[in-house]
Order: structure tokens, then C-alpha cells, then sequence
């Protein structure tokens, strides 16, 4: 199935409070297309839209307008399908403090459907990669932010899903940490041909990890392709340059 | 979006099974549902032993006035005064009819005992008398005083053929204490109970940010739902069986202090103080419905605010203003003894109905209809906050 087509979406348009005075267009018109084992990044700065596009594509909201499919289905109608199959690693926290590390990965497992039995397998092994097996059964209030971002990247693999949407997953995680969750990640693309939709501030993390990168700014969607090539079109140096000139309309000509 | 039924399989029952160990896991909530039903009870126990020494070892006041022109009213004078020991009265002060009306108008009399001027010819020619007594109801001791000379009365002077009367009226007919107190407790904690599980499991979870990851697993949100209330419900079972064990030792308390008791007192407060064994299940249904009603009002709350500690506070305001009104009005008479707009007002508070079933299940007073009336009020308040609830859990804005 390669080259498949696992996420779309047509004129995506999400507007928060619509016809009220605090009306906020979060997203215009995304057209988008994500293939099976692709890296993708998207990337924008505050309030550009990525959460938005990520929590419409997990049903967590719904579209104004536009429509979106997620391994062929629509999100508005299928939503308990797609969930089967996909997994979301949030911004912010989101992790049960008063759960150890193992608790955490085993509930949402659980949740589900997964048997016990292979929930404890999956936890080993995913602990082991994220170098917190000795640490499985402390309660994750005690741990550091960067550790509990590696709790939450384990917990979001465990379900072994086909699409995995990580809202800024190396936020807070030190350098080594980060390189063990990019590992991982890359892994995951390459070897299991997992899709991987990721949002980051970190430019660096794309150039490396993502297969492509589409760039958010105020809910448009101004650019998409292969970092190199963005590079190439708008005369840049590096992706950093390519996206300040785009953000703040200065430094990039297109070619 | 997500399928509207909820059906226990292997994901709900996961869901569930996890909800109830955080429950079991917040011992600190655990204990305050243990305790503050058996500190409700335990304090009403102590409080009525407190009324039981006051009114069977501890001696009253009692004025007297004698207007009768006859012999009896005097003679009856006489076997006061000679059995005041006995009927723990002390002192037994001979007053004017115009002292002790301004005792009464006053509100400063104890007891005031009035044999009218016809008495002994009322006694001796239509072979029945009136005496008429004055008593601070509100005052154990005093009611007590007042059965007590109630009962010498009848016991000297009703012969076969004859009959007296003792007309009682009491100066502060609001003060009838009962049950209130515990009913009140009780009823101020369970409907406050609930709250720091409720606004915890939905707007703590939200403030926490595990509410988003939670919202994308393969559950309908109905179901999500589903498994708080139940573990919520757990809780609330908790806290109702503790309400019945403090009950029990409640009557305990009673049993207990009235044991010292002569045979006749101490049956007479045992009948009087305990609860009949035979209204627990009641009881329990009672909380049970009360709680669950704290739990839907607290879900609507939790899921409209922004964070955990708002809506806390929110649900203990709207939940704590209420029943401090109708908790006051039921401890000072009846929640029943105000018409109009305002006794309406009171009537639609569903806690009100708690109050009225519990009442009249606890006195023995209670119709079928009637109790049935104040449950069905109370079940369908809750399910319109279930209903209004889920709807709210099912918002996109629950996450934003």
C-alpha cells in the first residue's frame, strides 16, 4: 500500500465562536495529504492552528467547514473507527500523576481493548526503549517534565497505532531523551511503516525527522513539500530561514 | 459523532475498573465519607443524651398560680409542694395570675401551671376540670417538668367517673428539635461530599490535560461518562452505608444512656430518640437519591468550569447556600411553614424533598404518596442534571 493516502483534507476550515464578537478563524481552507509511513511536520507559531488541525483529525473537534478522511474515513462519521487506529500524544501533560509509569502505559492500553497479558509485553518493551524500565513502577508525580514526556510518547505507542499525532512530543525533554523519542520515532516510520504527524517549535527536529513539513500561520496552510525543497523554492539556507521569511514576510523569494 | 449506548464491554469495564481504584486510592476522601455521616449521627446521639439529662436528673422552675376557690386546687398546690423531689422540681413558685401572664408575654417562664377559679365546682359538677399549663417547649428541661406535673395531675385526680384536662400551650411553637439536627448534618455533608471527586474527574481532568487523551481512545463519551458516575456512585454508597452504621450507633448512644434510666423513662426515650430499624432501607434510599442528585448538579457544574478549583468552589456555593436555608428552616420547625413565592422557592430546592421524606419516614407520619411524590421530584431533578451533564461532556468546548 504504498503511496496510500491515509490522511486528507479538503477546504478544512475551523472557526471558534462563529458570528460572535469573539469569532476566531483558527483554520482556512487546509488542503492536505499525508501517505502511509510519511514523517510529517507541521509547524507555526502560536496560534497558527496546529492543535486545531490535529484535534479535528482525532474527532476531538468538529470542522466549520471542509471535510477531512483519516484511513478513508470521514472524521464527522467514522470518528469510532479511525480512533481504533489511531493514537494523539497532547501538548500539554495529560498523564495521571498518581499513576506509575507502567499504570499509565497499561490504562490506556486497556482502553483499548488490548489484553492484559500483551499490555505488559508492549509496556516492557516500550519502557526499555524510553529508558525508564527501572523507573516503571515509581508514580509519575515525582518525575521531571522530560520524563514524563517519555511516559506520554510509550503511552501513546502502546496501542501500536497506524497514525500516531504528537502535539510537541520533545517539549521539555532533555537532549539525550529527545534523541532516544526522535530514535524512536524515525523507527516507527522507517521499519513499521507508522505514519507520524508531529507539530514542534524545534526546526532542527524536522530537518531531521520529517519526510515533509507543512507551515501554519494564522490558519493558513502557506507552504508544504520536503524540507530541501522548500529551501530551494524559497531561496533559503536552512528551514529556519524558509519559515521566519514566511511568518513575518521578510528574507524568502520564491523561485 | 460517537454511538449513544453504552454497553459494558471490555474497554467500559476497564475504564470503569480504573475509575474505581483512583476512587479506593484517594484515601483522604475515603476517610471524610466514613466520617462525616458517623460525626453527624454520633453528635446527634450526644446531643439527645445531652436532652435526656436535662429533662430526667436535672430540676426546673415551675410557677404556680391558684385561683380555685374550691378545695382541690389547693389540696393539688399541696401535693406539688410535697412531691417536688420527686418530680424534680425546684424551686415551685406561687405566683399571681397577672405575674405569670407576664411571664408568658414575656417569654421568660419555664413552666406556668394555672388552676382556674371553677375548678374544684367544674370537678365536682360535670365531673371534668380544666388545668392549663405555659411551657418553653423549646426548653427540654422545662418540657419535661410539664409532662411530669402533667401526668401527678391525672394520676391524683382522674377517678372512673371524673376527668381532668391540662391545656397545654407553649410560648415558642417553632422549636420542635427531633431529628433535625443529624437530618441536617447529614444532609449538608452528603450534598458536599461529592464534590471534590466530581469537579476532579471532569474539570481536573480537563485542568490536567488527561481529559484530551482520554476523548480520542475508541469510547463513546457516553461511556466515559458512564464510568465516572458509577465510580461516583461507589462514593456515594460508601458514604450511605456509613450513614447507616451511624445510625446504628447512634441508637447505641441512646440505648445506652437511657439504660440508667427507671424502666418507664428509659423505654419512653429509647421510643422516642431511636430510629425504627425498620426505616434504614428507607434512609438509605433517601441518601442514595440525595447524593446522586449532589453528583449531577456537581457534573454540570464541573464540565461548564474552567478549572478544578473553580468549580469546587461553585458547586459548594449552589449546593451549600440551599441547604443551609432549608437545613434552618427544618432545625427551627418545618420547611413546610412558609407559604407564597418563598415556600415555593423552597419547594422546587430538591434537597427540600429529601428533607420532607426523611422527615416524615423518621416521625412515621409519611403517606405512600407522599414520599413517593418527594422521590419522583427528586429522581427527575437528577436526571435532568444527568441529561443536562452528559450533554455537557459532550461539547468539543469540554477540551478548549
Amino acid at each position: 500500500m504504498l503511496n496510500e493516502v491515509v490522511i486528507k483534507t479538503e477546504n478544512l476550515t475551523k472557526i471558534f465562536e462563529e458570528g460572535k464578537k469573539r469569532e476566531v478563524v483558527a483554520l482556512r481552507e487546509v488542503d492536505l495529504e499525508i501517505k502511509r509511513g510519511e514523517v510529517f511536520g507541521l509547524i507555526g507559531p502560536n496560534g497558527a492552528g496546529k492543535t486545531t488541525l490535529i484535534r479535528i483529525l482525532v474527532g476531538l473537534l468538529t470542522p466549520t467547514k471542509g471535510k477531512a478522511w483519516v484511513l478513508g474515513k470521514n472524521v464527522e462519521e467514522d470518528i469510532a473507527h479511525i480512533r481504533e487506529r489511531v493514537t494523539l500524544l497532547p501538548q500539554e501533560a495529560g498523564i495521571y500523576e498518581r499513576l506509575t509509569a507502567r499504570e499509565n502505559l497499561v490504562y490506556y492500553g486497556g482502553l483499548y481493548g488490548i489484553p492484559e497479558k500483551e499490555l505488559n509485553r508492549r509496556a516492557d518493551e516500550l519502557l526499555e526503549i524510553v529508558k525508564l524500565k527501572e523507573k516503571e513502577h515509581y508514580q509519575v508525580k515525582g518525575f521531571s517534565g522530560g520524563m514524563k514526556r517519555k511516559v506520554l510518547v510509550a503511552r501513546a505507542l502502546i496501542i501500536q497505532p497506524e497514525i500516531v499525532f504528537m502535539d510537541e512530543p520533545t517539549t521539555g525533554v532533555d537532549t539525550i531523551g529527545a534523541r532516544v523519542v526522535r530514535n524512536l520515532l524515525k523507527k516507527l516510520s522507517e521499519e513499521e511503516n507508522r505514519t507520524i504527524i508531529l507539530t514542534t517549535h524545534d526546526l532542527n527536529e524536522v530537518s531531521e525527522l520529517c519526510d515533509r513539513v507543512g507551515i501554519l500561520n494564522n490558519g493558513e496552510l502557506v507552504a508544504i513539500g520536503k524540507p530541501n525543497e522548500l529551501e530551494e523554492k524559497y531561496k533559503a539556507a536552512n528551514l529556519e530561514e524558509v519559515f521566519t521569511g514566511l511568518i513575518t514576510g521578510e528574507g524568502v523569494y520564491e523561485s | 459523532m460517537d454511538t449513544p449506548k453504552i454497553k459494558l464491554d471490555s474497554k467500559t469495564y476497564w475504564m470503569l475498573k480504573k475509575e474505581i481504584k483512583s476512587v479506593l486510592r484517594s484515601r483522604w476522601l475515603l476517610l471524610g465519607f466514613i466520617i462525616s455521616p458517623m460525626f453527624a449521627w454520633l453528635f446527634q446521639g450526644a446531643f439527645l443524651s445531652f436532652i435526656v439529662a436535662q429533662t430526667t436528673e436535672e430540676p426546673e422552675a415551675v410557677y404556680i398560680t391558684v385561683e380555685d376557690d374550691g378545695a382541690i386546687g389547693p389540696a393539688l398546690f399541696d401535693a406539688l409542694n410535697a412531691s417536688k423531689e420527686q418530680l424534680l422540681i425546684d424551686p415551685l413558685i406561687p405566683v399571681d395570675k397577672d405575674y405569670g401572664q407576664n411571664l408568658v408575654d414575656n417569654k421568660t417562664v419555664s413552666v406556668w401551671v394555672l388552676i382556674p377559679e371553677n375548678f374544684t365546682y367544674e370537678y365536682m359538677v360535670n365531673n371534668e376540670s380544666t388545668m392549663v399549663m405555659w411551657v418553653n417547649t423549646g426548653n427540654f428541661r422545662a418540657t419535661a417538668a410539664a409532662q411530669r406535673v402533667d401526668m401527678f395531675v391525672k394520676q391524683n385526680l382522674q377517678i372512673i367517673v371524673k376527668d381532668v384536662q391540662v391545656n397545654w400551650y407553649t410560648i415558642s411553637p417553632e422549636a420542635t428539635y427531633g431529628h433535625q439536627l443529624a437530618i441536617f448534618l447529614v444532609m449538608l455533608t452528603s450534598v458536599l461530599a461529592p464534590a471534590p471527586y466530581v469537579s476532579k474527574s471532569f474539570a481536573g481532568e480537563r485542568e490536567r490535560h488527561t481529559l484530551e487523551a482520554l476523548l480520542v481512545v475508541p469510547m463513546s463519551r457516553l461511556k466515559i461518562l458512564g464510568s465516572k458516575l458509577v465510580a461516583g456512585l461507589l462514593l456515594t454508597m460508601i458514604y450511605s452505608i456509613f450513614t447507616i452504621v451511624g445510625i446504628l450507633s447512634y441508637n447505641l448512644s441512646i440505648i445506652l444512656r437511657a439504660a440508667a434510666l427507671p424502666a418507664a423513662a428509659e423505654d419512653y426515650y429509647i421510643n422516642l430518640y431511636t430510629i425504627d430499624v425498620a426505616t434504614l432501607p428507607l434512609i438509605f434510599f433517601c441518601q442514595f437519591l440525595v447524593l446522586l442528585c449532589a453528583i449531577g448538579i456537581g457534573v454540570v457544574i464541573s464540565c461548564l468550569a474552567k478549572d478544578q478549583a473553580t468549580a469546587e468552589s461553585i458547586n459548594n456555593l449552589v449546593l451549600l447556600v440551599p441547604t443551609m436555608v432549608i437545613g434552618i428552616l427544618g432545625f427551627t420547625g418545618s420547611i413546610l411553614q412558609y407559604g407564597g413565592l418563598f415556600g415555593f422557592a423552597i419547594l422546587l430546592i430538591p434537597f427540600s424533598h429529601a428533607i420532607m421524606f426523611l422527615n416524615g419516614v423518621l416521625s412515621g407520619v409519611a403517606t405512600p404518596t407522599m414520599l413517593i411524590g418527594n422521590v419522583a421530584y427528586l429522581l427527575a431533578f437528577t436526571i435532568a442534571f444527568l441529561i443536562i451533564g452528559a450533554k455537557a461532556f459532550e461539547r468539543e468546548a469540554i477540551i478548549a
